[in-house]
């Protein structure tokens, strides 16, 4: 089971994308983790407008 | 810094930082942040801190959460500012702030404080500073511990990061 568990957990893991983050700098990796992260809340923030809008009845004028 | 809007969501983890170092609050960098700037590919909305508690570096730590207006980040929508005597505790406050989420941690798992994981942190120079920072080793080992389902998750992860980076310095990083 734990075996079983852990090629699981390998399995998952993006190896290229480990390396590629191993290659910059604590500085580099620092602003893509901010750039990231705004975009994240960016795109939270542009799905919580648009379930608002949806809810928000239409005026008709 | 692109905002200063009190209830903002927006996040400069960076400047949080550097805030810090500018302050002069001794602290060691813990959490995802942690992680990512030892390499491992993962994206976090906050940063965990565990600071030295001293007097000096509790007033000074004080002083910064004052300057980035943090209060207390609770599930609904009072604002509590923190208190000086808030940080001379054992406990967790999570902060909001004009930069971003602030967690600030006086111990991390098992009760570890600023003076237990000082010897297994990494210096790091970031903006012309230098920053420690608890090794990828250290972190792995505490994750592994842990009951919480996003360190879980994270964990294979920190595992691959520190095994490829092992294998790049040809050393066993413990």
């Amino acid at each position: 089971m734990t075996k079983k568990t852990e090629t699981k957990n390998c399995s998952v893991v993006d190896k290229t994308l480990v390396a590629m983050f191993l290659k910059m700098s604590p500085e580099e990796r620092l602003r893509a983790n901010d750039n990231a992260s705004r975009a994240i809340l960016e795109l939270r923030n542009a799905y919580k407008q648009q379930k608002f809008n949806r809810r928000r009845p239409k005026l008709n004028t | 810094m692109h905002t200063n809007s009190k209830n903002s969501t927006g996040a400069d983890l960076s400047s949080i930082l550097e805030g810090l170092i500018k302050a002069d609050v001794k602290f060691i960098l813990v959490g995802g942040l942690a992680a990512v700037v030892q390499g491992a590919p993962v994206t976090t909305l906050d940063v965990d801190i565990v600071y030295k508690r001293s007097s000096e570096n509790i007033a000074k730590l004080f002083a910064f959460l004052q300057s980035i207006a943090a209060f207390y980040r609770r599930p609904d929508d009072k604002v509590i500012k923190p208190k000086e005597e808030d940080f001379l505790g054992m406990g967790h406050a999570l902060f909001t702030t004009r930069l971003g989420p602030l967690d600030v941690l006086a111990v991390i798992e098992e009760g570890k404080t600023y003076e237990d994981l000082i010897n297994h942190t990494v210096e790091i120079e970031f903006r012309g500073n230098t920053i420690r920072v608890l090794d990828l080793k250290m972190l792995v080992e505490l994750k592994r511990t842990s009951k919480d389902p996003k360190d879980k998750q994270r964990l294979p992860v920190l595992e691959e990061t520190l095994r490829q980076l092992e294998e790049e310095l040809g050393i066993d990083l413990g």
